[in-house]
Order: C-alpha cells, then structure tokens, then sequence
C-alpha cells in the first residue's frame, strides 16, 4: 500500500471522521480518566445492593474488580514470560507454514479508500 | 413431504447441481436459499426418529429431531446462511461446493440418531472442509490442509473403531448417553476430543483455521467444533472429567492468544477458550448447564463468526492479517470496527450483548454445584477473553498506532453479514427469551439481576483498566512478527527430526558396509587377477602346451574307462 501519499481525512467516511477524535492529543487520557471513574462508581455500588453469592470471596468489597485487575495483570505478564520461550521467526516452518507466504492477491480485492 | 427428506440432502442435493448453474447472482441466491429452506425445515420438523434406513442388517436414523439437535440445527442452518452472504463475491465452484457439503454433513451428523450415521456424516465435515483449505491455493495451503485433513481423518477412523467395539459390547449402535470405562467409550470420547480440540489434542485448530481462505475461516469457525461439542453433549453429559478439561481449555489459550500476531490465529485460540466454557457446561450435566451449553454455542457461533468476518474483510482489503502490519483502520473501515467491536462485546461478555446471557448459565452452574476452583478459573478466564478478543482484535487492527493503510471499506454484502450477525448477538443480550425457548430443558433464568450486571461490569472494567495501565507503562508485550511454539511441534519438527535422524543413521550404516563389502570383493578380484590374470605368476609358469598336454591326458582316460567298462 502507498504509505505515502498525504492523507486526506475529507476522504474518510462520516463514520471514519467522526471516530477521529479519539486519536487526538489528550483523548486516550480522556478515555482513561473516564474509565477510572466508572471503575470507582461500579466499585462504590457493591455497597449498594443486598449480595446472594455461593462463596465467601464474593461477599468482599469489589471483589470481581480486584480480581479482574489482578488476573488480567498476570496474564499478561505470564503470557509475555511464555513469548520468550516460545517465540521462533516466521519462517520456521518454512513454506509448509502460512505465516511467511503472502496471501494470494487474485484471491483480494485490495481497494484504497478514495481510489 | 419436507418431513421423509433428511435435512443434509437438501444441501448435497444442490451441492451436486450447483455447477450447472451460472456463476453469478442466480448461483449465490441458491446458496442463500437453501440454508434458509433448511432452517425452515428443521424449524418445523416433529420430534422423533423420522427417516430410517436399512443398511447391511443396521437400521440407520438419519433424522432424530428433539430439542438438543433443533438447537444446534437452527444455529447451523443460520450460520451458513451468513457465511454464505459473507462469501456472496466468490465466483469458485470448489469453495461454493465444499462449503454446502460441509454444512450439510455438519447438521446431518447433529440429526444421527445412530453411531453409524454419526460416523459417515463426521467423516463428511472432515473431507469437505479441507477444500476450504485448499482453495487458497498456495504450498503451505496444501500442506497444512494435508495436516488437518490426516488428523480429522484420524478423529474418524477412531470413532468408527469405538463404535466396532461398540457394537460387538451391547450389539447397539444406537448413539445415546454413554458412561466412560470400557475401551469402545474411550475411544469414542477421544475422537470427540479431537474434534472438539481439547488440550493437547487442540493444535489442528490453530495451524488450520488461519490457513483457510477469507471465507473459509469463517465457515470452519461455525461447525466442526461444534458439532463435537453437540456429540459430547449427547454421549458424555455429566461426565465429570469433562468439568477439568473444560477448564484447562478455557485457561491455556488464552495465554497463547495474548503474544500471537495473526489474527485469524487469535480468534482459533479465542475459540478453543470459549469451547472451554461449553465442555464445563457438558461436563457438570445439570440441566441448566446443557442448556447453558447448548445457548452459549448459539451466541458463540454468531460472535465468533463476527469477529472472523471483520478480521476477514481487513485482510480482504489490505492482505494481511498480522496485527504488527495493522492499526488505525478505523478511519477508513469504520463499519467494520464498529461491528467488530460488537463481537467483541459479545465474547467478553458485556450486559446488553450475547456472550453475558449465556457463559453465565455455565458460570453460575459451577458455583451452584461446588466446583469453587473451577468457578475461579472460569472467572479469570473470562478476563482473559476480553483481554485478547475484546481488546487486542478491535485494538490492535482499528486504533492504536497509525499504520498509514488506508483501505476502502469492506464490500456491501459483507458489511450486510456482518451487520445482520451483529444485530442477533445485540438481540439474543438484550432480549434472550426466544433463545432461552429453544433450549433443550425448561429454563428458568434472569441474566438482568443487579448484582449480576455490576460484578461482570467490575471484573470487565477493571481488566480494562489494568490494560490501559499495562500499555500506559510499556508493559503489554508489543505485536512483533513472530510465531509461537505449540503442541504442532511435536509432529512438525521434533518427530520429523527424529525420523530423519533415524533415516540418516541407518542409511549411513548400510551405505557404509555397502562399501566395505564392494572393497572386499574389488580386492579379492584384484588378488585373483594378479595371481592368475595373463600376467600373474601361476599363468607365467603354465605353458600353453600344458592345456594340450592335460586334454590329451583327460582324452587318455576318458578312452580308457570307456574300453575298460
């Protein structure tokens, strides 16, 4: 793909142009701070209702959250441990394998966006 | 009349006209039509065994109708209506054919009332789905369709074997609930296994799926595993092993999933994962966790399916589907997020969406049935789903970093797939009472309790939370272009490494002695040839008067024999 022509956001979708704003300076901390808040409301509404759970961990203060937070993290830091020891190139399968062969492209239909 | 005509005919049927038709429009309102016939059909069939058929002394049921196989049927049909909507542009008779028998096989095995059956129609999946493969057309496309094809054959061949011990056990070939113990079953369960990738047997899956073609991928996504998950459902329900399995499936890929590039690669270890929760579901038997099962299949087929058309459109407009080659699309696909980023609320299991009215059927049988283990790890591994599928899919190929491709949005009947699919799984979240209607046992079920809806926001907003923290710090492990090791290795480099290890030794030693023996004879030869040779010494001392002198000699005594007797 010609990676560098000028882009030309005139050209996007409505859609496209409207989505635009969320790469703007400042909008991923924007999106961020927002989700802190809803994560401290959902956290403070535990206290808001009568709890009926089969076991004692879910009668915890926020605790699916916690849990949440938690093993998400770990996941992602075991999974990257896991990366050093599985990680090979792509063609490690050589051409018996998809991953370094490129996709046919008469089998495509490789439009650009304003062509 | 419809009711004498198993429903897999009705594709078979039109699989073997549809060549005759011209390719084009009429060609793909066939293929739109037929799903929609059949789903009408098994929609208004009566329970029962319906069509039975004589064959070497067996009575084979080709249509058992009740409320399980009506399920998973209706899924089916509407899952090859869309895939068929999605494939509306491809003009390749091969991939039209092979993707009518593979479903037609797929809903005539769930309509086996016979082991039999089960085993021709399993075999069926098996043959016709390769061709999805093939019809890429590439090397590796060959070779890793020769892959899935020897290990979903092998799948097959080991139910037949289980039904041959089978039926010399009881004399029945009937296919109804079984107890694991005696090899028959075990032999069963195993080729259930395969098919239904459980740990250790799940690598087809992964090495398969990605190699498909845009469309295939997302045809294979709907049937062959879910069938195995139907066939568990109706041979091991309750079979308490399954429970463990079950677990460990929904745990290990999603580990795998978290560093893997391709994207098609993430969504077959997302869909391993998701597997996970219905074999729990089989495994626990109650009749709210086969029904839990049996909706989270139906929600399961249309999400994934979703999520394998939006990857599939990307990689239809701009080659790849690696998310180190993607990024920002969003700008120029924006329907395409969108309806992305729908299948990923489903799987994750947002309130509102699908995947939230049906995993928690399973979830909360695990709690309701004292597996608290089990019930943790389904819990983190609901996390982990929204990790790879809910976040690292939409994320990684519409926003994040900008990659400067700039593809035209996905062709309108696509787009009309998709957009139909992500309506359902936005219709099944927020009113699932049709779909609690179809299944299998009364349900009595309110997926809407506060208490409900704020711990699955907790653990989804927190797990979100902890990405946005993970990539603010550098720590999420970055898309680099790479594979990863799995249990494929064993049989695509360590066992051939054996094998050519073994091969080079013996070759070695018998090309060696091969030499050693030629030396020995040469020489032997050679000494024969310098002793008696014309220059040897032997024949030096011989004069050539000698022979005259021996024949006249033998000559002698010949006479003298002959004058004495």
């Amino acid at each position: 793909m010609d990676n560098n022509k000028p882009d030309n956001p005139d050209s996007f979708p409505p859609l496209g142009r409207a989505l635009l704003w969320v790469d703007k300076p400042g909008s991923a901390t924007k999106i961020i701070y927002a989700l802190a808040a809803v994560c401290v409301a959902l956290g403070l509404l535990d206290f808001a209702y009568q709890k009926h759970a089969e076991f004692a961990v879910e009668y915890l203060p926020n605790f699916y959250g916690f849990y949440g937070f938690i093993m998400f993290t770990a996941l992602i830091l075991l999974a990257k441990a896991l990366r050093f020891f599985i990680k090979r190139p792509e063609n490690y399968y050589g051409d018996k394998a998809v991953d370094s062969e490129t996709y046919p492209s008469d089998q495509l239909d490789k439009a650009q966006n304003d062509a | 009349m419809l009711e004498q005509l198993p429903v897999a005919f009705l594709f078979f049927a039109t699989a073997i006209a549809l060549p005759l038709l011209p390719k084009g429009t009429l060609r793909g309102t066939v293929l739109l039509a037929i799903p929609l016939i059949a789903g009408w059909q098994v929609w208004s069939l009566p329970a029962g065994n319906l069509v039975n058929v004589e064959f070497f002394g067996f009575t084979l049921e080709l249509m058992r109708v009740d409320k399980l196989s009506r399920v998973f049927g209706l899924i089916f049909c509407l899952a090859a209506f869309l895939t068929n909507l999605y494939a509306w542009h491809i003009r390749d008779t091969v991939q039209q054919v092979a993707a009518l028998v593979y479903a037609g096989a797929a809903i005539g095995a769930l309509f086996a009332g016979d082991l039999i059956t089960l085993f021709i129609y399993w075999e069926g999946t098996a043959i016709s789905s390769v061709f999805l493969i093939w019809a890429r057309r590439t090397t590796a496309a060959y070779y890793t369709g020769m892959r899935y094809l020897i290990i979903q054959i092998g799948s097959g061949v080991i139910l037949l074997a289980g039904v041959a011990l089978m039926y010399r056990d009881t004399g029945s070939i009937a296919f109804e609930q079984m107890t694991l113990g005696t090899p028959a079953t075990w032999l069963i369960f195993l080729s259930f296994g395969i098919k239904c990738a459980f740990p250790l047997l799940h690598n087809w899956l992964q090495d398969a799926y990605p190699a498909a073609t845009v469309t295939g991928t997302v045809i294979l996504s709907a049937f062959t595993t879910k069938l195995a998950v139907y066939a568990l459902a109706r041979g091991f329900a309750g079979t308490e092993i399954l429970i463990y399995i079950g677990a460990v499936m929904t745990l290990f890929p999603i580990f795998f999933a978290e560093i893997e590039n391709d994207l098609r690669r993430v969504l077959a270890y997302s869909l391993n994962n998701q597997l996970g929760f219905m074999v729990v579901g089989i495994g626990i038997g109650s009749e709210m966790a086969l029904n839990g099962t049996a909706a989270h299949a139906f929600a399961h087929i249309l999400y994934k399916a979703l999520l394998f058309m939006s990857v599939g459109a990307v990689l239809f407009r701009t080659g790849t589907s690696k998310a180190s080659e993607l990024g920002g699309l969003y700008r120029t696909m924006p329907r395409t997020a969108v309806f992305c980023l729908v299948g990923a609320a489903s799987i994750s299991a947002f309130p509102l969406f699908s995947g939230f009215v049906t995993k928690s059927l399973i979830v909360e049988q695990t709690a309701a049935n004292h597996y608290p283990i089990i019930w943790g790890v389904l819990v983190f591994a609901s996390a982990g789903v929204l990790s790879h599928s809910g976040i690292k899919i939409p994320f990684f190929t519409f926003f994040a970093h900008d990659s400067g491709l700039r593809p035209k949005e996905a062709p309108a009947h696509m787009q009309l797939a998709m957009g139909i699919t992500a309506a359902l799984c936005i219709m099944i979240g927020v009113y699932p009472a049709p779909l609690y209607a179809l299944l299998p046992y009364p349900i009595d079920y309110d997926a809407y309790t506060f208490g409900h809806v704020i711990t699955q926001m907790q653990l989804l907003g927190f797990a979100l939370l902890a990405f946005c923290f993970l990539m603010r710090t550098g720590i999420h492990p970055p898309e680099i272009r790479s594979i990863n090791l799995d249990t494929d290795w064993t049989y695509r480099r360590f066992l051939p490494k054996i094998i050519d290890h073994i091969y080079t030794t013996v070759s070695t030693f018998w090309s060696r002695m091969s030499a050693l023996k030629s030396r020995w004879i040469k020489a032997l030869i050679t000494k024969a040839y310098h002793s008696h040779g014309p220059d040897g010494q032997i024949s030096q001392s011989w004069p050539t008067g000698a022979m005259v002198i021996w024949i006249a000699m033998l000559l002698g005594i010949i006479l003298l024999v002959s004058f004495v007797s």
